[in-house]
């Protein structure tokens, strides 16, 4: 067999390398992540010959490690050493994309330049000499249009051709002084390193990088010796050496390009400038933003097109819920099943326990697509960049960064994605603490939460779902403003710089692929969590002990010898209910786990087992709390979801009857603190799983968890005693608590900030 | 020389000196922002820059553009 060829694609970012990628592999895929980091690593097979594997590296601008993404995609060139390196090029902006290109070739890797968007400088009337670019850079340059598909599989023949016998040797060279330095160090650390290599380390050397300098392990004495010749260097040139490297490269490129890029057109504003001119207007900016963002979320979660609204992911979702959701997953499985012959045990855990769970998540799918669908176009057509521009002026404020929006706004719909979508962040404690506040925002499973107490308690009063939304940005911003004064988040966002691509009318295939693949990533993630934790649900509410004997619930019931009137009075003196009111789920296993538990909401004004158990259950996924009350309180109705969701009253009753009992008479408000605790909790399993994922570290993980459920708890208990207290009813205790915590957390968000701390990267 | 947030937007300058963290710098001269590059800034909008530096477009905050010199 032949020797498997492996070639990377490199390029700056918005130089069309996914196009390119998406052209070159079609569906022939692997996606996944860099070892290590969250940074996405997609692989694929070469139409062309696919004996040839091409890797998408990260979109970079050098190979200096400034972000995540440089350092993966130069510790990928560097160690794995791949047979070559097809590097993209945007003909619209030659300078600043021949930079990469020049490190490249410095690394032995021969080098073949897809030459993108050369129709784009033909149509400006400009012309570029690609023989004589060739010529200059010592690599071979294959003209293409990656959206058109032109020249694009040449490209990909000539990268093979090139890694068969190819050999790139860098023809720029620096000035003197520096080339006397990389002489001297090529000399002194790096001659047992492959030739081809030499010349790269001797120049990361020069520039001091210390990573580099820690892998090679070069002595202290070796390297207090090149030190001088740096220094001698940076005396003579008046510039630091990094800057140097940097600046030669620059000027290096600029004249090679004088006889070989003939401009006509000058000074004159590209299309793209106009519509910045409107969009990115100081006046019509942020009206043109919350637009954009209400027909983003009006099409998508809003109110369905069956009710007379826009949006379609709403009316899918609904329909997928009602139809295949309630009917196919659950009854209809449950009705095959049966008629198999199958154990009711084994009916209840497949029915009612994955499918269900599974079918609650698959309701979201629809509208999380449509959503993904409008996030992709509008980062295809260059929208998206200008968002976070926009937004950084006024998210700084409260210690994050205008990239911070995007994850957020995803998360009104779940924030499984919205964590997710944290990963475009570079600056590692911004995207942490993004990651952080996200999940606070009213995700689509949390509204039925916010549906059922308002529902219940507030005669279906608006402004209850109004609240959850000032809640949670409420809980963002103080917590970012919070977060930023602890030393772990010391110091301000990193400054806001970031390149604005030029508008174009977005490329479908990208856009549906990307829409797609996010899509794919929240299914998975959301339905393996969501399997596992359904099942443990399921048992814990079927299964327990009665009277010393343990099994279904449901069943031993049913043992008129187990259940005496004895062991009914004292299951009704643990739970705190009439005797006529005992039933078999107050023995089961989640009972007995959130009977105890429910003391931790004594404080909150909602410490019963009932809602305790409720979310604890929302874990899960939130509409588990809603489908909990459902069961817990249509005791006498075999089926509570189905009840609650068309005779709601009945159960809206019980359910403001109970939070009375409870709360001695302050049922709203206990109602309303058990909303603002499951709205700021810790999210559902699924989210937990995706934040570890996204922080990549235990220690991160449960800091944020427990980060917001102690605040979840603090201002939900706050809320509680200071409206008792309103409402006449004080409990000193509980009253002085709640203000030292209130004074404390106003110290914290209005305390001076002291600006000396520098941010400072690992 | 002055910092970039008080050039006029439209008129095209030379960049003479790049400040701020080292880690920023690099990043800044790598985007094209070298010593003797020419950059134009393109539009305002609280402070914030959007500039034109060889042919791309960057969004510079406040506090990074001060530390541009032209």
């Amino acid at each position: 067999m032949e020797k498997q060829l492996r070639i990377a694609l490199a390029g700056n970012p918005n130089s069309g390398k996914t196009t390119l990628f998406n052209k070159l592999t079609g569906s022939n895929q692997f996606v996944g992540n860099w070892p290590g980091v969250t940074v996405e690593k997609k692989e694929g097979r070469l139409i062309v010959d696919k004996n040839v594997i091409l890797t998408d590296l990260p979109g970079i601008y050098s190979l200096s490690p400034y972000t995540l993404e440089e350092v993966v995609a130069r510790n990928y060139l560097i160690e794995e050493k791949p047979d070559a390196i097809l590097n993209i090029v945007d003909a619209t902006n030659l300078e600043r994309n021949l930079y990469l290109t020049t490190q490249l070739t410095e690394l032995g890797i021969p080098v073949v330049i897809a030459l993108n968007m050369m129709d784009l400088v033909r149509k400006a009337g400009d012309s570029i000499n690609v023989k004589e670019l060739s010529r200059q850079l010592g690599c071979r340059i294959v003209e293409i249009s990656a959206l058109k598909g032109d020249g694009v599989q040449d490209a990909a023949r000539a990268a093979i051709e090139a890694a068969k016998n190819g050999k790139t040797i860098p023809q720029h060279s620096f000035s003197g002084p520096v080339e006397h330095a990389l002489a001297h160090i090529e000399e002194v650390t790096v001659h047992n390193l492959p030739e081809e290599q030499q010349r790269w380390y001797a120049i990361k050397i020069f520039e001091r990088d210390e990573k580099v300098l820690k892998q090679l392990n070069v002595p202290e004495d070796v390297r207090a010796h090149i030190e001088q010749d740096i220094q001698a260097a940076e005396k003579e040139l008046d510039d630091d050496a990094e800057s140097i490297i940097t600046n030669e490269r620059y000027v290096y490129i600029s004249q090679m390009l004088k006889g070989i890029y003939k401009k006509k057109g000058k000074g004159e504003l590209s299309i793209s400038d106009k519509i910045d001119r409107i969009v990115t207007n100081r006046v019509l900016a942020l009206p043109i933003f919350v637009v954009v963002m209400f027909l983003v979320y009006a099409l998508s979660m809003g109110k369905s097109i069956a009710d007379g609204g826009i949006s379609i992911g709403t009316f899918l979702t609904d329909w997928t819920n009602d139809v295949i959701g309630g009917a196919v997953l659950t009854d209809g499985s449950r009705a095959l099943l049966e008629s198999w012959g199958v154990a009711p045990w084994l009916v209840g855990l497949i029915s009612d326990g994955i499918l269900a769970g599974v079918g609650a998540v698959l309701g979201f799918v629809p509208q999380m697509l449509v959503l993904f669908l409008m996030l992709c176009l509008l980062e295809d057509c260059g929208y998206m960049a200008r968002i976070a521009f926009i937004m950084d002026r006024i998210f700084r404020r409260f210690g994050l960064s205008g990239k911070s929006f995007i994850p957020m706004l995803v998360g009104t719909g779940c924030g499984i994605p919205g964590v997710m979508a944290s990963r475009t962040i570079e600056n590692e404690r911004d995207r942490r603490m993004t990651i952080m506040t996200t999940t606070f925002m009213p995700c689509g499973a949390k509204m039925p939460i916010v549906g059922l107490i308002a529902g219940a308690l507030f005669g279906g009063s608006t402004w209850v779902a109004t609240s959850a939304y000032f809640i949670g940005i409420a809980a963002i911003v103080i917590s970012g403003i919070m977060l930023k004064k602890t030393k772990m988040f010391a110091g301000d966002p990193a400054p806001f710089v970031m390149e604005l691509p030029p508008y174009h009318v977005p490329a479908w295939g990208n856009v549906l692929r990307g829409t797609w693949e996010r899509g794919w990533s929240f299914i998975k993630r959301a339905g393996t969590v969501i399997v596992v934790s359904s099942i443990v649900i399921w048992f814990l509410t079927s299964f327990g002990s009665v009277n010393g004997k343990f099994g279904m619930v449901d069943e031993l019931y049913e043992d008129k010898s187990l259940v005496t009137d004895e062991y009914v009075t004292t299951v009704a003196d643990r739970m705190h209910i009439p005797e006529d009111e005992v039933e078999p789920m107050d023995d089961s296993l989640l009972a007995r786990i959130a009977q105890p538990v429910s003391i931790v909401f004594k404080p909150l004004g909602f410490g019963d087992w009932k809602p305790t158990a409720a979310t604890v259950t929302g874990l899960v996924a939130k509409e588990e709390v809603v489908a909990n009350f459902g069961i817990m309180y249509a005791y006498d109705d075999k089926d509570g979801e189905e009840e609650l969701e068309e005779n709601g009253n009945q159960i809206w009753n019980r359910v403001a009857e109970d939070f009375n009992t409870i709360s001695g008479g302050h049922g709203r408000l206990a109602a309303y603190a058990f909303m603002i605790f499951n709205l700021l909790c810790a999210p559902c399993f699924a989210a937990i799983g995706a934040i570890k994922r996204e922080m990549n570290s235990a220690k991160w993980t449960w800091f944020a968890i427990g980060y917001q459920c102690c605040f979840a708890w603090v201002i939900a208990f706050i809320v509680w005693q200071l409206g008792r207290a309103f409402a006449g009813a004080v409990n000193a205790v509980g009253l002085v608590f709640a203000l030292a915590a209130l004074a404390l957390l106003l110290w914290q968000l209005f305390k001076p900030y002291k600006e000396a701390q520098r941010l400072t990267v690992q | 020389m002055m910092p970039l947030i008080m050039a006029d937007p439209g008129e095209e300058n030379i960049v003479r000196r790049v400040g701020g963290s080292p880690e920023m710098k690099k990043h800044l001269e790598d985007l094209g922002f070298t010593a003797g590059s020419n950059v134009t800034v393109m539009n305002t909008i609280g402070g914030n820059l959007i500039v034109k530096v060889r042919e791309s477009r960057i969004a510079i905050s406040k506090e990074m553009a001060a530390k541009i010199m032209v």
